[in-house]
């Protein structure tokens, strides 16, 4: 049989295959790998993390062998192998690094923990395992997520046309995850936006999670969703918590071995508390990281390697309308000046209270903490005005000459802090809203009366 | 290799007997490796043997590497926590496995299904395993290292 036969999943490390290596004085050696990659029809990639005695014997001996295992099943394959070479750079490198990086950076090991080398070998036989198995049936697998054709053009085609006409980023976000789940069952997923400095990233929009996680921030360079930003690849990662697991495991043998107590905590993961399978992808234009879309899965087996490549094409598209719709906004508005309407009058019933903390940089809604950073500061304005002057019509152009805000001259991320604060103000305080009255144009609406109380 | 011993203390024959996953490493004539996985192990009394049992379906070139005199190195893994050593050492033959042991391979699986179950993999699908019929070899412990990932993975452990 040929390496291309093997189901797709065998190489997604479910069940971790054993290596068995020969030392030239004899001595067999027989250990676990942690990934294993297919290159071509001829040649895997295997990763090495540690020299160890495995690496020792295939640079004296170069023959291997390898059983790899189908999850679903428990059906093993024997491959001979043929060490050929190790890569420590170039595509293949960085591609089996950016996983381990991940792992790394979320255990709080980054640096430390490191792919050492990719480690290639030509491939010299492939062969079924016979007898592995007692021959009775397979329990009933679990029903299909769904029975929607995943045709990968079509999928491709409804993801395009749906995204193709968002307005603005809020509707371009929400349009993207709807068809994401119409088209391939993709329940939950984030997008994270950079903020002003490119530090950091928040999450502007969640489908399938509950709404509390937008507006959480993670460290570009951290954790799963850090490292995708700062590498610009993509990762697909099934059985995470048992990658997490492997990678907890080095880092206590770390903290044993050399004292070092110094590692840095564990970044928590957004969203799923049982995601099994996650991807992310970053959303590049030109030069420039916009963001990066994150999905998972509480299935171990979710994400397979098409839906990679289908999530790359689609991360182009969101990329390129993205920074369309977020330069058409700013373009528009500053050509516009600054409606005059009226303000709708607030109920008196009740008054809603805001207090920003100066220092801080922060807004309290009520008794609840809203926001904090330019998102704070952009509600701080407006209620400032409103409550001073009645005024409820607002621009992004006015916001960018405000200096209260603080935005950069350029690349200023408003429409992103915008979108997040709208959804904030979804969740924590119904009461106010800032819907689009066109493009780059908003307005206060307020259910009951508001004050806003400033405190240095 | 010279004809060391070594004698397991408790918590590796815990880990031996436990529901590790267990592979067995050996080479034919041409030092060409052969990996299969064992279906159960024991320790033996001294403390210097431990005997491992490998499906015949799929250990024939093992039984064939161990016939003709070949090293023998065995490896085993604790699901739960990725506990693992590798055991080196010399199996004289192989020989039919008795009731008990036999027995012993059942309870193996078992326990091997449940560790697995703790990772997400289906008890239906490691019960297929099959186990029987299969032989037995005896490997005298002539050295153990750790092989827990990690930096010290390699090192060989101060046992005996």
């Amino acid at each position: 049989m040929r390496l291309e036969d093997l189901p797709s999943r065998c190489f997604q490390g479910v069940l971790p295959g054993p290596l068995a290596t020969c030392a030239t004085d004899g001595t067999p050696n027989i250990s676990y790998l942690s990934s294993v990659e297919p290159l071509d029809g001829e040649r895997i990639a295997l990763s090495c993390q540690f020299f160890n005695k495995t690496k020792q014997n295939v640079l004296e001996n170069p023959y291997a062998v390898l059983e790899m295992y189908d999850p679903i099943t428990f059906e093993a394959y024997r491959l001979e192998l043929r060490y050929l070479h190790e890569e420590r750079s170039g595509p293949l490198f960085d591609r089996m690094s950016l996983r381990i990086d991940a792992i790394a950076s979320h255990v709080g090991m980054k640096g430390i923990f490191r792919l050492r080398s990719a480690d290639v070998f030509e491939v010299l036989s492939v062969d079924r395992r016979e007898g592995v198995l007692d021959g009775t049936d397979l329990p009933p697998l679990p029903p299909a997520r769904d029975e929607r054709p995943r045709n990968e053009v079509r999928g491709l085609q409804l993801v395009s046309q749906r995204i193709s006409g968002a307005q603005d980023l809020d509707g371009l976000l929400r349009a993207l995850f709807a068809a994401l789940d119409e088209a391939l069952g993709f329940t939950h997923g984030m997008a994270f936006v950079p903020d002003e400095s490119g530090a950091r990233l928040f999450v502007v929009a969640t489908y399938g999670y509950p709404d509390d996680s937008v507006g959480a921030e993670v460290a570009v360079g951290e954790g799963l969703v850090g490292t995708v930003a700062s590498e610009r690849k993509i990762l697909r990662m099934t059985r995470v918590e048992e990658e997490l697991r492997y990678g907890r495991v080095i880092r206590a043998g770390i903290q044993r071995s050399s004292g070092r107590h110094e590692l840095t905590p564990e970044i928590p993961l957004a969203g799923l508390a049982d995601a099994q399978s996650h991807m992310a992808i970053p959303l590049v234009a030109g030069d420039r990281l916009l963001g990066v879309l994150a999905v998972e899965s509480p299935e171990s087996l979710a994400f397979e390697a098409w839906h990679e490549a289908f999530l790359e094409i689609v991360a182009n598209q969101v990329a390129v309308t993205m920074d369309n719709v977020l330069l058409r906004e700013r373009e528009e508005t500053e050509s516009e000046p600054p409606p005059e309407r009226p303000s709708i009058p607030s109920s008196t019933a009740a008054v809603k209270r805001f207090r920003y903390f100066v220092e801080e940089d922060c807004l309290f809604a009520g008794d609840e903490y809203l926001i904090r950073g330019v998102p704070a500061r952009v509600l701080c304005h407006v209620l400032r005005v409103h409550t001073k002057t009645g005024r409820a019509d607002f621009t992004n152009r006015e916001l960018r000459l405000e200096p209260f805000l603080g935005l950069p001259s350029y690349r200023d991320n408003l429409e992103s802090r915008l979108v997040l604060l709208r959804r904030r103000l979804e969740q924590k305080c119904p009461e106010v809203s800032l819907p689009s009255t066109g493009r780059g144009r908003f307005r206060i609406e307020t259910e009951c009366a508001v004050a806003l109380e400033e405190r240095a | 290799m010279p004809q060391e011993r070594a004698r397991l203390p408790d918590d590796l024959v815990d880990l031996i007997e436990s529901g590790a996953s267990q592979l067995i490493g050996t080479a034919d004539a041409d030092h060409r490796a052969e990996g299969v996985r064992a279906v159960g192990a024991l320790v033996a009394a001294d403390r210097e043997h431990v005997t491992l049992f490998v499906p015949e379906a799929t250990g024939a070139r093992t039984r064939a590497n161990i016939e003709r005199g070949s090293l023998v190195a065995a490896t085993f893994c604790r699901v739960r926590d990725l506990r693992t050593i590798q055991i080196k050492g010399r199996a004289p033959g192989t020989r039919p496995l008795s009731a008990s042991e036999r027995a012993a391979s059942e309870r193996y699986l078992a326990a091997f299904t449940e560790a697995l179950y703790g990772i997400g993999i289906s008890r239906g699908v490691t019960r297929r395993l099959r186990i029987w019929p299969a032989f037995a070899l005896e490997l005298e412990i002539a050295s153990v290292y750790n092989q827990t990932p990690g930096p010290t993975a390699g090192e060989r452990m101060p046992v005996g």
